[in-house]
């Protein structure tokens, strides 16, 4: 009795500093499901390890990579026995594949890459955590869900219990946003899209007194601003279409054989400004062509993975979404064409400079895509 | 000038990076991931696994578990690592259903760690109807109204502490019972006599550091210096002996000594507050590193959902982040927790700060309450009455 209070005096009085200072273990989960599929990444302090299994073989105080790898079979049993994960009406069996390191702000972690397979496709993803709660009451593990597109994050404690991550999970409008704000991005960083529609408008701000005759300004806003919407909509319907027929698995392209076909689009869209085929009805090339770019933006869908309760909402985000992005882009560029459209400088350095340019460059993704090479990077799409 | 600068730029790059690195996989198996915290030879690695061995041979016995959650929470406050608390925590919860007194005593200190106080309070309570002369569970209740500015509960704990005839511990009682009460010179003789019946290194250590901050409060530097220093010359590793000892220094303009001190205490948060804090009074380069290093903790604490810091963000926010706002939001939110000098301090001098003398309304208020006769806190209030004065008359 005496001992044991002696012990505590140097404590009493003193909440506050050993209130917080190094930090509490935690460990860090990113669980991925699309469909059967999960992944997950796991990084444990490789103090926590040594405090539950013993891996300082030697003695030293100094953990190596050579005792951590050794130990991998173990490790990956003890881990996996405290981490459940169910979809589809039952537990999906989990391996780690791969063993690697990491730093965090409190030490050194393994880093477990472990995949499965669960028995279902559909319905939220079910898990339950329990490393470390037999040994130390405060391990908490930060968890980020990616549940066929949609986020969650939680804290896991001992008494977090079992957790469910589904569409549910997520407000429908989160989820929306979520497409509307890949849609956007893509767009932007969808370097071919972006070409392709400036090939289409940079002539809208101009028109030709004869079908052989010189270029010059258009005469009012109203007329360039008319030109645009239709350009502009007609691709976005034609996207669509396809975007959606591709994303519902009712039609499906090669991808070398779009992404190959969205470069010719740009070199032509751009050569018609140099030597016009086409004029005047600008929109039927770019409806025409925007049924090849809906397969395109198809691609990065199926690669965000999306939710099949929410199909429709999340794909009308993302066309919405790109759609919004388009209108960014015309946004700037219109009124910028539109006051320089009278000079020189627009209409030899930026109308033929400038789809000459983009010839040039959408003639190499053309080749590279083709013959599958990798001429120069930063091509789209 | 640009050198050090691009220097700090770099190890600060260096260090965002080690933080945020992707995962790799080393190449040599001889490469050191992690060095452990205990050497498996050194005296408290053997401690902790010959008490770990009694705790295996008899798993359903109370007795060794308790003895080992004991050092473990002892080891949490020597170095500051919380790990050991969640170790104790999880001893403790093995005899979930069968609590004894001494079980109830370890989960009240987990509980108060966690800033559960009305938990801890409960379980103290709970431990002292099983055991009425429970000193330990006192003294640690009184510690949770000290913190709480709950003065007349506390004195009743001094009271129960004196009737168990346990002097040292009363003494510690009563003389921050005093110190908080506006009658410093009484408690720095309550607390010397105290000191003068401690039995043990650890006692005379804790002595000597309250006895160093009261004569701080009283602001009698050269008496708070030596008992800092006779509290140091024990040699015993104290998280917040340091803390005390390096705030001291900070406020006697002193930060050169306070690097020297904290060298090697970068792993413990609050402490490396104080050395990043002295770093950047001197204007070293490695000021912008440990900066980051607290700011990337802080974020991994709020990641885990931990606000049991944030009278240490707060300073953090006013010191080194200059942003007086959040400060004195932190600071106040601190505040509504833990009531004890330094956390009205921070909140004083965020105000200050920030020219919201309105928000310190509730500290203004305990300092009138309480009498609290610290000569910084004193002084940090009166600055702020012209404010409050003027903010006023601005007929705001």
């Amino acid at each position: 009795m005496m001992m044991r209070t002696l012990l505590l005096l140097p404590l009493l009085f003193c909440l506050h500093l050993s209130a917080w200072a190094h930090k509490a273990s935690d460990s860090y989960l990113v669980v991925q499901a699309t469909g059967t599929t999960v992944t997950v990444q796991w990084d444990i302090a490789v103090r926590d390890i040594d405090f539950a299994l013993g891996l300082d073989q030697d003695g030293s105080g100094d953990i190596t990579w050579g005792e951590l790898r050794t130990r991998q079979a173990d490790m990956a049993a003890w881990a996996l026995s405290r981490l459940e994960l169910t979809r589809g009406g039952g537990v999906c069996p989990l391996q780690v594949q791969q063993l690697q390191v990491d730093e965090h702000t409190d030490g050194a972690f393994a880093v477990l890459q472990i995949a499965g397979t669960c028995p279902g496709a559909a319905g939220p993803l079910g898990l339950q955590y329990r490393l470390l709660f037999d040994l130390d009451g405060l391990h908490r593990g930060l968890l980020r869900a990616t549940v066929d597109g949609g986020t969650h994050t939680a804290v896991l404690s001992p008494t977090s219990g079992a957790l469910q991550f589904g569409a549910d999970g997520i407000s429908r409008l989160a989820q929306f946003k979520q497409y509307l704000f890949e849609g956007v991005w893509h767009i932007w960083i969808g370097f071919d899209h972006i070409l392709f529609l400036l090939a289409l408008l940079l002539p809208a701000v101009l028109a030709r007194t004869s079908p052989q005759g010189q270029w010059r300004g258009a005469e009012r806003f109203g007329l360039a601003w008319k030109e645009v919407l239709w350009v502009v909509t007609s691709f976005t319907v034609a996207h669509s279409i396809t975007l959606s027929l591709a994303a519902l698995g009712l039609v499906s392209l090669p991808s070398r054989l779009v992404e190959s076909a969205i470069a010719l689009s740009v070199v032509l869209a751009a050569a018609n400004n140099v030597w016009p085929v086409v004029e005047g009805r600008r929109w039927v090339v770019a409806f025409c062509f925007g049924l090849i770019h809906g397969f395109g933006f198809a691609s990065v869908l199926a690669e965000l993975g999306l939710p099949t309760d929410a199909l429709a909402l999340s794909l009308l985000g993302f066309n919405l979404g790109v759609e919004t992005g388009q209108l960014a882009i015309v946004a700037v560029f219109l009124p910028v064409a539109f006051a320089l459209r009278h000079t020189a400088f627009y209409r030899k350095g930026v109308f033929v400079g400038g789809s000459l340019l983009t010839m040039l460059v959408a003639a190499l993704w053309l080749v590279e895509r083709v013959f599958d090479l990798k001429l120069f990077t930063g091509a789209g799409g | 000038m640009l050198a050090t600068r691009l220097g700090a730029a770099l190890v600060l790059g260096a260090c965002t990076m080690a933080a945020h690195a992707a995962p790799r996989t080393p190449v040599q198996d001889s490469e050191v991931i992690e060095r452990l915290q205990l050497r498996p030879g050194d005296a408290t690695a053997r401690e902790l696994s010959a008490l770990r061995a009694a705790v295996a041979s008899q798993p359903n016995n109370p007795e060794p578990a308790v003895a080992l959650a004991q050092r473990y929470f002892a080891l949490a406050a020597e170095r500051g690592d919380p790990r050991y608390v969640g170790y104790a925590d999880a001893l403790v919860n093995r005899f979930a259903t069968q609590m004894n007194a001494p079980l109830l005593m370890v989960r009240g200190m987990v509980r108060q760690y966690r800033h559960g106080f009305a938990e801890a309070l409960a379980d103290f309570e709970a431990a002292l109807k099983l055991d009425a002369d429970l000193a330990g569970a006192h003294a640690w209740r009184a510690a949770i109204y000290l913190v709480q500015a709950n003065y007349g509960a506390a004195a009743q704990e001094c009271t129960a502490l004196q009737r168990l005839q346990r002097p040292v511990l009363h003494g510690g009682c009563a003389g921050l019972t005093q110190a908080y009460t506006g009658q410093l010179g009484a408690a720095y003789k309550t607390l010397q006599l105290a000191l003068a019946s401690a039995q043990d290194e650890d006692q005379r250590l804790w002595l000597h550091t309250r006895l160093g901050e009261v004569a701080g409060w009283q602001g009698q530097t050269n008496l708070a210096e030596q008992h800092y220093r006779q509290a140091l010359a024990l040699g015993v590793d104290d998280g917040y002996l340091l803390a005390a000892w390096t705030d001291f220094l900070l406020d006697a303009g002193r930060p050169e000594q306070v690097i020297q001190q904290l060298a090697q205490w970068e792993s413990n948060d609050g402490l490396l507050l104080r050395l990043a804090e002295a770093e950047t009074l001197l204007k070293l380069p490695a000021a912008a590193a440990h900066t980051q290093t607290l700011a990337d903790r802080f974020a991994a604490a709020k990641l885990r959902g931990d606000t049991t810091h944030q009278a240490e963000k707060a300073r953090f926010y006013l010191r080194l982040r200059k942003d007086a706002k959040e400060a004195l939001r932190l600071a106040n939110e601190n505040y509504a927790v833990q009531k004890e000098p330094r956390d009205a301090r921070i909140v004083l001098e965020s105000a200050l700060a920030d020219r919201n003398p309105a928000a310190a309304a509730a500290v203004l208020e305990w300092l009138r309450t309480s009498g609290f006769e610290g000569t910084v806190l004193r002084a940090l209030a009166q600055q702020l009455q012209p404010q409050q004065t003027s903010t006023a008359g601005g007929g705001k």
